[in-house]
């Protein structure tokens, strides 16, 4: 991992950034780490079975479970986050203000609760030379569409908040993947009979 | 939060340099799935964007289907195996 070159450049540049970016002590890099550790996973999994289990999106195994799944594994995911984040904290609070919508329009409302139409790159002052150019600026635009909360972000913070969340992604997917094996393999074998009661005879033939 | 929103648009006077940049970009290359094929020097940001954009999206993608599986998973097990699948999976 490419941890060496930012340990030079951060002494010269801390003062400027620490101003700007407020750039941590980790860098970007520390989030695979970050999400890479086996307590990450447990945590998140311990969360996504709590959140499935109050959602109960198995019930209903419609396409409605399918997004309540959805649901439950990102918010458990922006929770185990910790709100650090800014994508978290806008999943965490998206649901809060998106079940208020729900509520008040009955049902039909998409993702979209973006009131201010963020069209341009209103928020990113004098972009460096590295980041000039209509391509560049396209994919930041796209970018900042796909990582929640993130639209109005400048490009330093927004790269740094696409490298959290995309480390964040991969511990879902196999955090889920990991729980769905679980769960095919135990709907595979046969399930173990019920302890003996007091009144129930046991059939050991 | 959105005070602080609005302080960083305001102030716009603290330059970014281009090296933070660069290793901002670097750093968000190295987290997508080929880091290891290519060598850092020869991608251009806006390539490294759009594998980023499009790492996302499969991931997303991803989630989905996995989510159309538990919930279908879930519907039909039995709560007691469940259980323990859920135990199994979360201790290892």
């Amino acid at each position: 991992m490419i941890s060496s070159s930012s340990s030079s450049s951060a002494p010269s540049s801390s003062s400027a950034s620490a101003s700007r970016i407020k750039l941590r002590p980790g860098p970007p890099t520390q989030a695979r780490n970050k999400w890479r550790t086996g307590a990450q996973e447990r945590i998140y999994g311990r969360r996504l079975v709590e959140a499935l289990r109050s959602s109960r999106a198995g019930r209903s195994a419609a396409a409605g479970g399918a997004r309540a799944v959805k649901e439950a594994a990102d918010s458990a995911l922006a929770l185990t986050a910790r709100g650090q984040s800014r994508w978290s904290r806008a999943i965490l609070f998206g649901r809060f203000r998106r079940r208020k919508l729900l509520l008040k329009a009955g049902g039909k409302v998409r993702r979209r609760r973006r009131a201010r139409p963020a069209g341009k790159f209103a928020a990113l002052p004098h972009p460096p030379a590295a980041l000039k150019g209509k391509k560049v600026r396209d994919r930041l635009r796209v970018l900042a569409r796909l990582v929640p909360g993130c639209r109005k972000l400048s490009a330093p913070s927004l790269l740094e908040e696409a490298a959290d969340y995309l480390a964040a992604l991969e511990m879902q997917v196999k955090a889920m993947r990991t729980l769905a094996d679980a769960l095919s393999a135990a709907a595979l074998s046969p399930p173990s009979p019920p302890p003996p009661a007091a009144a129930a005879p046991e059939p050991e033939n | 939060m959105s005070s602080r929103r609005s302080r960083s648009r305001q102030s716009s006077s603290s330059r970014i340099t281009d090296e933070q940049i660069n290793d901002l970009v670097s750093k968000l290359q190295a987290l997508l799935p080929e880091a290891g094929i290519r060598s850092n020097e020869r991608v251009s940001a806006a390539r490294v964007l759009q594998d980023t954009c499009s790492y996302i999206r499969n991931l997303h993608r991803e989630v989905d289907d996995l989510s159309e599986r538990l919930s279908e998973l879930l519907a039909t097990t039995d709560a007691s195996s469940a259980q323990a699948a859920i135990i199994r999976s979360l201790l290892m």
